[in-house]
């Protein structure tokens, strides 16, 4: 019988063989992209690779993720919907407005929502709020993982136009895609501080940890609006 | 102030409180198309963190967070559908066609190097490769089929190949046909190309020729992207891995991407080429901006690059002198 031990609300850690991030299947019976299923005790666990996931890392790397069964959550970036499957499962009463700019990721991500109730998505692109604007609530969460040169701005005009007041930003900065030829550590220390000063009303940073060994020169941020 | 909203639109006073609402029919398609004439809206944006959904029930679009969530779930996942349908232009036809050709070329190599390698053993003075070998088994199977008006009678007849058995003859004829088929499906996605780059960008395909310009297309994601792109970028379009090299480390930077393989740079002497895949480059996304802004055919083009070749070439007849100093240099090597 596998063992279950509960991190937070929505993700467990399932140990079989060995230890493994999961969250509960929304969806029983059916996996999202390979992903183990592990029923235990009649509920069913998908488990969650933090090597494929920029979020199941941050768990892993232990930052609160500061979500509920109810929660709303904004995904910038949201691809082909593998992360967005266990945002999915974690808030299973609430709701995940998955924007995604390419509709190749689309394709997929829609056979995804049209399973999953909670997910809405929309083809738009993360830099232009205003042209979703009419579709997305205030939300207690937003998760960016664009990997756009000026995602400091994006994740502020984000927040500033759907984040509730005691929301969260959670980031995944991307060094690569900011400057592929400097020094990820520098690009790190100037895209904080722009996150904290470049934009009004700026961030406070609340935990920034590099996403080593799950992903390389990736930077997770647990921000909220000042 | 007037507020849009995918479900409706409202009217509310300066603390947001609701004092009329123009409500549209629960039609998920009707509502979807709508929700897509929001997206340029500059106007009437909801302001900052107004609660769609409380507004919703509210005003009585909805009589629950429940019922709410559902209609919206089914209008975005509707909206979603209708672009992503949208979203395959015809230069995206010719990225699909251009990748398919790429893998078809590569398969068929594959192919055609294991078709011999195994027709080899049973008649390996026949010479042949790629389409004729492939056609050759299935017009003949074994060599002793081979009919004396063919060639290849008297080698046939000499050679030193195993005898081919029945059922391996079947299978090797087979899969002759198999490649055979691959040969003309390769010719029928070139043809196919050729006919959309005339649609979609004749310009550029007048400058770089009907492969070129559809690779550039696909390298650079669509026509739109490729006519964004300035020509320095063109021009290196398909070297990224010498271009990030020069950009980290002090690697020289490259003069020609995939552009290489067009005729006017590859046939430039060597102290050209920089050159003329500057020139070459600069037309190339001139094409692409008058093909995806305007769409009307410009031939002059292709003379002006031609006149700035030659001028080119006429004004550096020679190659450059090596520079003196570089054997000083060689002595005074960094040590590591």
């Amino acid at each position: 019988m596998p063992e279950v031990k509960k991190l937070s609300d929505g993700i467990f850690e399932v140990v079989k063989d060995k230890k493994q991030l999961a969250t509960k299947n929304l969806d029983p019976g059916k996996a999202v992209y390979r992903e183990k299923l592990i029923p235990v005790q009649g509920t069913e666990y998908r488990t969650w690779d933090p090597r494929r996931s920029k979020l199941g890392a941050m768990v892993l790397k232990k930052f609160n993720i500061n979500l509920k069964e109810n929660s709303k959550v904004l995904y910038l970036g949201a691809a082909s919907g593998t992360t967005v499957s266990h945002v999915s499962d974690i808030v299973s009463e609430g709701a995940v407005y998955a924007v995604e700019f390419a509709p190749r990721s689309m394709r997929d991500l829609i056979r995804l929502a049209s399973r999953r109730k909670n997910i809405h998505p929309i083809l738009a692109d993360a830099g232009k709020p205003d042209s979703y604007s009419h579709l997305v609530e205030p939300v207690d969460l937003i998760f960016q993982d664009v990997a756009q040169p000026n995602q400091a701005e994006i994740a502020t005009r984000n927040a500033i136009r759907f984040l509730k007041r005691d929301g969260y930003l959670l980031l995944s900065i991307k060094a690569r895609s900011i400057d592929t030829a400097a020094n990820p550590k520098e690009v790190f220390k100037a895209e904080v501080k722009k996150l904290e000063q470049a934009f009004e009303p700026g961030f406070e940073i609340l935990n920034a940890k590099d996403l080593k060994p799950y992903h390389e020169d990736h930077l997770g941020v647990l921000a909220k609006l000042r | 102030m007037k507020i849009n909203t995918w479900f409706g639109t409202l009217e509310t006073d300066r603390v947001g409180e609701i004092l009329e609402s123009k409500l549209f029919s629960k039609d998920i398609r009707k509502l979807a198309l709508h929700s897509l004439s929001l997206r340029e809206s500059r106007s009437n944006l909801p302001p900052e963190g107004f609660d769609l959904k409380a507004a919703a029930i509210k005003c009585g679009f909805a009589e629950s967070p429940a019922e709410y969530y559902f209609l919206l779930h089914e209008v975005t996942l509707e909206a979603a559908k209708l672009q992503v349908s949208s979203a395959i232009t015809p230069d995206q036809r010719i990225i699909q066609a251009v990748e398919a050709l790429d893998d078809i070329n590569e398969t068929t190599n594959a192919l055609s190097e294991r078709l011999s390698e195994w027709y080899g053993g049973y008649f390996p003075e026949s010479e042949l490769g790629g389409e004729d070998l492939a056609l050759f088994i299935v017009k003949y199977g074994s060599r002793e089929n081979v009919s004396s008006e063919d060639p290849l009678y008297l080698k046939a007849r000499n050679s030193m190949g195993a005898k081919l058995e029945p059922a391996d003859e079947a299978l090797l004829k087979g899969f002759a046909e198999s490649v055979l088929s691959l040969y003309e499906r390769r010719q029928q996605i070139e043809a196919y190309i050729e006919n959309s780059m005339e649609q979609v960008a004749p310009n550029l395909k007048h400058i770089a020729g009907p492969m070129l310009g559809a690779r550039l297309i696909s390298l650079a994601g669509s026509l739109e992207k490729l006519a964004e792109f300035p020509s320095s970028t063109i021009q290196v379009i398909g070297a990224s891995k010498a271009l990030f090299k020069h950009l980290r480390a002090r690697a020289p930077s490259p003069k020609h991407g995939i552009i290489y393989s067009h005729p006017l740079v590859n046939t430039a002497p060597w102290w050209l080429r920089g050159k003329v895949a500057r020139a070459v480059a600069s037309k190339l996304s001139l094409a692409a901006r008058i093909d995806f802004y305007s769409g009307e055919k410009d031939p002059s083009l292709m003379e002006k690059l031609e006149a700035k070749v030659l001028q080119i070439r006429t004004l550096n007849p020679r190659p450059p002198q090596k520079k003196q100093e570089s054997g000083v240099k060689l002595k005074k090597r960094r040590r590591k």
